[in-house]
């Protein structure tokens, strides 16, 4: 069973508003594959697409090395979780999951016995017969999964389906499917703008704004080594200094961070910076850890603003010195704890940090954020990179 | 009732509102019916016998029913063909229910419910009256059908039943649409997409999730229909043929031609148990309550 899927050159128009610009991807079989994005990246336009929803305006899409243009919905190997799961509210446990093999004409004996075996896999022997509207959230979430793979996909397309959920059980569930996936050795794709999901779950991620994909990686890589500034600001934290380049040896890179002194970094991945060139530092606020003005390390002089205590880390809120701009900075517990005294608001201190911990991209313009939330919500237009 | 109009009306005003709707119930809707049961149990008397020894209370108008065969047969043919008249209306208009709630854009679905209620404006007779022109032997349906060539000659439309089914089909699908389309309207499109998604056809998705979600609507649909066929009085008698009578039309001849206020009485009566008992069985049938009508 061939459960991969490829997208060949695909672009989708709505009109003049272009929701997904060409777009080239391969989905292994078998891989848990995640698209993360704010809303509006076009992301559930492509779920569209790969499920037969949609008709990209352009470009090709296989699944099992098959092109499927032409292949309506209920024809296509794939089954789709939606959001609000859709299940069907007249209908029992039982008559949900064979939904889908009663319209293939199996027979009833054969549907419930398959229906059972899916209740145990998603660990609800038993509930066949109650209605879904006397089912908790968390039970209607592994109805809906029973209810897809009852159909034998090739591919299962999950639509933000946790986003309803409380957070413990979301963080529950996301262990349970990660099971399910292993278990069944189906293709998932699995749509999302909770980073945390994307990076506990997936194989690999693909990070998308606007309509395009910036990365495609393993969670850790894309982690450790964001290839465009859009990246590396939405997923995880990140400090974006604006430097230029001094000159570089092999991935390091030494820069001029102009108030802020000589910084240096890690050159991002397949990133080509000439000497002088604008560029943004991004650093973690993890990476960053209390150091004195005699140490060797890249450095920055801040005073503090506000010391937020999370329970297993500390959040710091600085200001650096020389520019005035905000730096966060995340200590352990135990780090914390050891400089309990430097650590109040009003306090300058330096915070240094690792060269090859931080990552120099070339400058975009930076990110745009959504001024109510605070989130990322757009990579630059000027920077968004093709892959 | 009264306590929560009285805390958003004030207490004077509450009590008008529901002596109002009192004084509307029992004046103009109980008590014509009760005397209309009172007529139909009393002989058909000249004013001088009324009070006399032969005003005696009876069931004599009832049995003229069952005993005059053509009124038996015309009674149970009001009834299929009001069935007939239903089912036809909900077929026309559950598809474009169906189009109206989930398939036309904001503008397409406006532009069509005007068009669907601008007709309502003229008053049903004359909105009848031109179907008699329209089905009428030399009329516009048959010279088109002619000149088309589907035809040799020109087809008797207002014969038998057609015409009447016509008629009431148009007169009545309002009332059939609207429910149908508030029913389906309020279906979570994920439903639809998700029973394709699983495999499902066109015709099952709505025989499976879409029709069984519409139930209630649909019912509503039906009982206006039917109540509104079998008491239709127009439509049969300018459309019908004398061989497709309505019971309705029977009624009428007994209160204004035959001057018999106590049988006109009797018949009407039992139509309306026919009504009622067809309600019921249809709620039954598709297991809907009261309260899911009311919505």
């Amino acid at each position: 069973m061939d459960g991969s899927v490829r997208l060949d050159e695909v672009v989708m128009r709505f009109g003049d508003f272009t929701a997904i610009d060409k777009t080239t991807l391969e989905i292994g079989s078998g891989e848990f594959f995640s698209f993360l994005g704010p809303s509006g990246c076009g992301k559930t336009t492509l779920l569209n697409i790969i499920s037969g929803f949609l008709v990209p305006s352009e470009g090709q899409v296989f699944i099992g090395g098959e092109p499927v243009a032409g292949v309506p919905v209920n024809r296509r190997p794939t089954a789709m979780i939606f959001q609000n799961l859709a299940l069907f509210p007249l209908m029992t446990v039982f008559e949900n999951i064979e939904f889908g093999l009663e319209v293939r004409g199996v027979d009833k004996r054969k549907r419930r016995e398959v229906s059972e075996r899916l209740l145990s896999l998603v660990a609800l022997e038993g509930s066949g017969s109650k209605k879904v509207t006397e089912l908790s959230g968390g039970q209607k979430q592994r109805i809906a999964i029973a209810r897809a793979l009852a159909v034998e996909p090739r591919v299962l397309l999950l639509d933000e389906p946790l986003s309803a959920l409380d957070l413990k059980l979301r963080q529950h569930m996301r262990a349970e499917l990660k099971a399910i996936q292993r278990k069944t050795g189906i293709t998932f794709i699995y749509i999302t703008h909770d980073q945390g999901e994307a990076l506990t779950m997936s194989d690999r991620v693909a990070v998308m704004s606007a309509g395009r994909i910036q990365q495609v990686a393993e969670p850790r890589t894309l982690y450790r080594s964001p290839k465009t500034g859009f990246v590396a600001a939405f997923v995880g934290e990140n400090n974006r200094i604006e430097t230029r380049v001094i000159d570089r040896d092999g991935a390091c890179v030494r820069l001029d961070g102009g108030a802020l002194g000589q910084l240096a970094g890690r050159a991002g991945e397949g990133s080509t910076l000439a000497n002088g060139e604008a560029t943004a530092l991004f650093v973690r606020p993890e990476y960053l850890r209390p150091v004195s003005e005699a140490d060797a390390c890249p450095k920055f002089a801040v005073t503090i603003e506000a010391v937020h205590f999370e329970g297993a880390w500390v959040m710091l809120e600085t200001r650096l010195d020389a520019s005035g701009e905000l730096l966060r900075v995340q200590l352990g517990t135990e780090l914390s704890r050891r400089h309990v005294e430097e650590l109040v608001p009003g306090k300058s201190v330096w915070f240094g940090y690792d060269p090859e911990d931080a990552v120099v991209l070339p400058d975009d313009g930076g990110p745009v954020v959504d001024e109510a939330t605070g989130e990322v919500v757009e990579a630059s237009r000027s920077g968004a990179a093709h892959v | 009732m009264f306590r929560q109009l009285r805390a958003r009306f004030g207490g004077p005003l509450a009590a008008s509102i529901l002596a109002l709707l009192g004084m509307w119930l029992i004046v103009m809707v109980t008590l014509p019916q009760l005397q209309m049961i009172e007529y139909s149990l009393r002989p058909n008397l000249l004013p001088a016998q009324i009070g006399g020894p032969e005003d005696q209370l009876t069931l004599a108008n009832y049995v003229t029913l069952f005993n005059n065969e053509i009124h038996r047969a015309i009674f149970f043919k009001t009834l299929w063909s009001s069935v007939l008249v239903t089912l036809l209306t909900l077929a026309v208009s559950y598809p474009l229910a169906w189009y109206l709630a989930k398939v036309a854009t904001p503008r397409q679905a406006a532009l069509c419910l005007l068009l669907l209620i601008i007709p309502f404006w003229i008053n049903e007779i004359l909105r009848t009256y031109s179907w008699f022109i329209i089905l009428a032997f030399r009329g516009p349906l048959n010279e088109v059908l002619l000149m088309l060539g589907l035809i040799d000659r020109p087809i008797r439309f207002l014969n038998g039943d057609a015409g009447v089914m016509v008629g009431m089909v148009y007169a009545y699908i309002l009332f059939m649409v609207f429910p149908v389309y508030n029913a389906i309207e309020s279906l979570d499109d994920n439903q639809v997409r998700a029973a394709r998604d699983l495999g499902a056809g066109t015709v099952r998705t709505h025989w499976r999730i879409v029709i069984p979600h519409a139930k209630p609507g649909i019912a509503t649909g039906c009982i206006m229909t039917f109540m509104l066929a079998a008491g239709s009085y127009a439509v049969p008698a300018l459309l019908g043929s004398p061989g497709s009578r309505w019971f309705t039309q029977i009624i009428y001849n007994w209160f204004f031609e035959g001057g018999n206020w106590n049988q006109g009485a009797a018949y009407a009566f039992l139509l309306l148990v026919l009504c009622i008992g067809f309600m019921s069985l249809v709620m039954k049938v598709f297991k809907v309550g009261l309260g899911d009508i009311a919505k």
